[in-house]
């Protein structure tokens, strides 16, 4: 077992607000990742016990959703927003400024596993853009040096 | 009843169904009322999400899915008019959008739906420039299917189908968007046994079954109505024949026999019909005790001689007959009559017994114990006990079941027989001790009945002629009859009995 019993109790208070027990997946699966970083089989297999459905189907949720992770990754996700807005003011060039900055590029992480890069589509920072987001908090009116220097400061 | 009107026809329906369950109910759909259908399966649950089956219902603005669309009384459907049409093109050009189009390639091109509604709905052009969807073609998803993910329309029948009929739920999809593909659990298989079903229902050719792939080209098929032999369920085929060679089998939909679907080990069975195991000789056992071929007509006169030797000198009553719960009902009628103008009462049916399932497997591994037992063939339990008690000297054994551990388990209680006349289509352990052997005609080679386990009776025609001399059992019973001069045994075998074999 992978997940905790913290975690197993938190799941099962979600549950407790859903007519069906199978409407706390999705919770249950955020409450997850939070402990472990990301949900690996192994993992899916743990929680189709819990929900008494198929491995295959927390598979389904488990692809379907951009923000959930099957393999470990860095300690930090950094995202930064490339919709509409946010490119206006830059970010296009700013995400690959990062990307030269960290010597990865988007979707990858870094050597020592500090940070894992990724663009997001609008996370409705447009007023403070451009913007970037690490794990869930917002850094915003970025320019590059900014940009660095929040992205150095990460353990 | 609701009453509903379409393209102008009245129906009478029932309560509660869709449009599409409506149209089949009567017989109807694909069969004169053509609404064509992707996700939609008869004996799966309603996904709704190809929207081919797109009809317009009068007051409904938009038009209506007919496979989620609840009949009512007094609806109006259209299925064929312009909206309805253009709708449907396009669909079919939104699902052939990332379709490789590979068919010269494809193992379903022509039995195709794609390949169908393109013809009929699809564009002649693709007005994409943008470059298709490149995925894996040769995914190995288990030990019976392989998957090309590029021709997958995401119709998700196949993933219903694991979850709702077998219950194994091995396939999901995954991702999302254009980047959805069905793909089993990390490290499992699609391994259950109903598995190939998946092939049959997946209207294009993205699941194939790994013993027919690029067998040969589905046109070349003739398909022939048949049964499955398996067991006792009957489960109705189409023997699909080229060349005078079974190729596969696949389901043949009945609703009260087996819905539409086949177990992986019936749908396989047809190997045993071209198998190098077929008894393909007529052999008598000469006086140096070795088996030599002889003509048909040679072997039914030595079998006809030594049991009149055995009836002058001991009395019909020694010989037994032992019937097959393999054969079909005219066989066995013959055998009877046989038995009876002897006449001996000894008798037995031994039953092949295995493994069953809730779903469609029986235990009893023959097609029709049930039509022998109408019969008045009683278990071989009693006559095992007469053979090991020496009350039997002579036996008329129909096919090799009686070796079975759950009967004599082996040759040995057969071995201080006097006559063994050996009937049977495939090889056993029967040849060291018989005296004359004579090859019989597997199902798929006959015309006659089965009787299954529910006491339905299904027809069965000859799908393929044998490649040696061989004929139904029936008919060698009657033509051993005749020679011995049995009451009722005059007339001809092969024209009028109604076991005669012969294709045309």
């Amino acid at each position: 077992m992978v997940i905790s019993e913290d975690t197993r109790a938190a799941i099962d208070s979600e549950c407790a607000k859903y007519p069906q027990k199978r409407g706390g997946l999705l919770p249950a699966m955020h409450l997850v990742q939070k402990q472990l970083g990301h949900i690996a089989p192994e993992t899916a297999v743990e929680l189709a016990e819990i929900f008494d459905i198929r491995p295959v189907e927390v598979m389904e949720v488990l692809t379907f959703y951009n923000m959930f992770f099957s393999a470990p990754r860095g300690r930090h996700n950094v995202y930064v927003c490339t919709n509409l807005p946010c490119a206006l003011r830059g970010s296009r060039t700013l995400l690959a400024q990062i990307e030269s900055h960290l010597g990865i590029a988007a979707g990858e992480t870094t050597e020592d596993g500090r940070i894992s890069l990724g663009h997001e589509e609008c996370l409705g920072a447009c007023a403070y853009a451009p913007m970037l987001r690490v794990d869930e908090t917002y850094h915003e009116n970025l320019d590059l040096e900014k940009a660095n220097q929040i992205l150095d400061g990460l353990e | 009843m609701p009453t509903i009107t379409v393209d102008g026809v009245q129906y009478e329906v029932e309560e509660g169904r869709t449009i599409l369950q409506a149209l089949d109910d009567l017989g109807l759909l694909m069969n004169g009322v053509d609404v064509p259908h992707y996700c939609w399966h008869p004996k799966l649950s309603i996904d709704g999400s190809c929207r081919l089956c797109q009809v317009e219902v009068e007051g409904m603005p938009k038009l209506q899915i007919a496979c989620d669309t609840r009949v009512s009384d007094g609806m109006v459907i259209h299925t064929t008019t312009d909206r309805v049409k253009s709708a449907r093109e396009g669909v079919m050009e939104l699902l052939l959008v990332n379709h490789p189009l590979d068919c010269p390639i494809c193992d379903q091109a022509g039995e195709c739906k794609l390949q169908d509604y393109a013809y009929e709905y699809g564009a002649l052009q693709a007005r994409t420039v943008e470059p298709r969807r490149a995925l894996k073609k040769k995914v190995d998803l288990g030990p019976t299917i392989v998957f090309d993910q590029e021709r997958c329309i995401l119709c998700r029948r196949c993933t219903r189908f694991c979850s709702e009929i077998p219950a194994t739920g091995e396939l999901g999809i995954f991702a999302r968007g254009d980047h959805s593909v069905i793909e089993t659990f990390p490290g499992m298989e699609l391994d259950n046994p109903y598995s190939m079903n998946v092939a049959d229902i997946c209207p294009v050719g993205a699941l194939t079954t790994k013993d027919f792939r690029f067998k040969i080209r589905v046109w070349f098929l003739e398909d022939v109505p048949g049964i499955c032999t398996g067991c006792s369920n009957g489960c109705n085929i189409f023997l699909g024949v080229a060349n005078n060679k079974v190729q596969r089998y696949v389901p043949r939909r009945n609703d009260s026999v087996n819905d539409t679907w086949i177990c992986d080990a019936g749908r396989m069975s047809y190997q045993e019909i071209d198998s190098p195991s077929r008894v393909k000789a007529s052999l008598v056992r000469g006086e140096d005790g070795v088996l030599e071929a002889r003509p048909y007509a040679a072997a039914v006169e030595a079998a006809a001689a030594r049991l009149r030797r055995l009836v002058e000198s001991k009395g019909p009553g020694v010989i037994a007959g032992v019937a097959s719960a393999h054969l079909t009902n005219e066989d066995l009628a013959v055998l009877k009559r046989f038995l009876e103008a002897l006449p001996t009462e000894s008798a037995g049916l031994p039953v092949p017994r295995g493994e069953a399932d809730a779903l469609l497997v029986k235990e009893e591994k023959a097609a029709n114990a049930a039509g022998a037992r109408a019969l008045g063939f009683e278990d071989a339990a009693p006559l095992v006990e007469r053979i090991r008690g020496g009350g039997v000297d002579g036996i008329v054994m129909l096919g090799h079941d009686l070796l079975d551990p759950a009967y004599l388990g082996g040759i040995e209680a057969l071995q201080k027989l006097d006559t063994v006349i050996w009937i049977d289509t495939h090889q056993s352990d029967l040849r060291h001790v018989a005296h004359v052997v004579l090859p019989g005609r597997h199902a798929a080679e006959k015309r006659g009945t089965l009787t299954n386990h529910a006491g339905r009776v299904q027809h069965l025609q000859p799908a393929v002629e044998p490649t040696f001399e061989a004929h139904a059992e029936g008919e060698t019973l009657e033509r051993i009859g005749r020679a011995l001069g049995l009451t009722g045994f005059g007339g001809d075998p092969a024209a009028g009995s109604p076991t005669a074999s012969s294709r045309k």
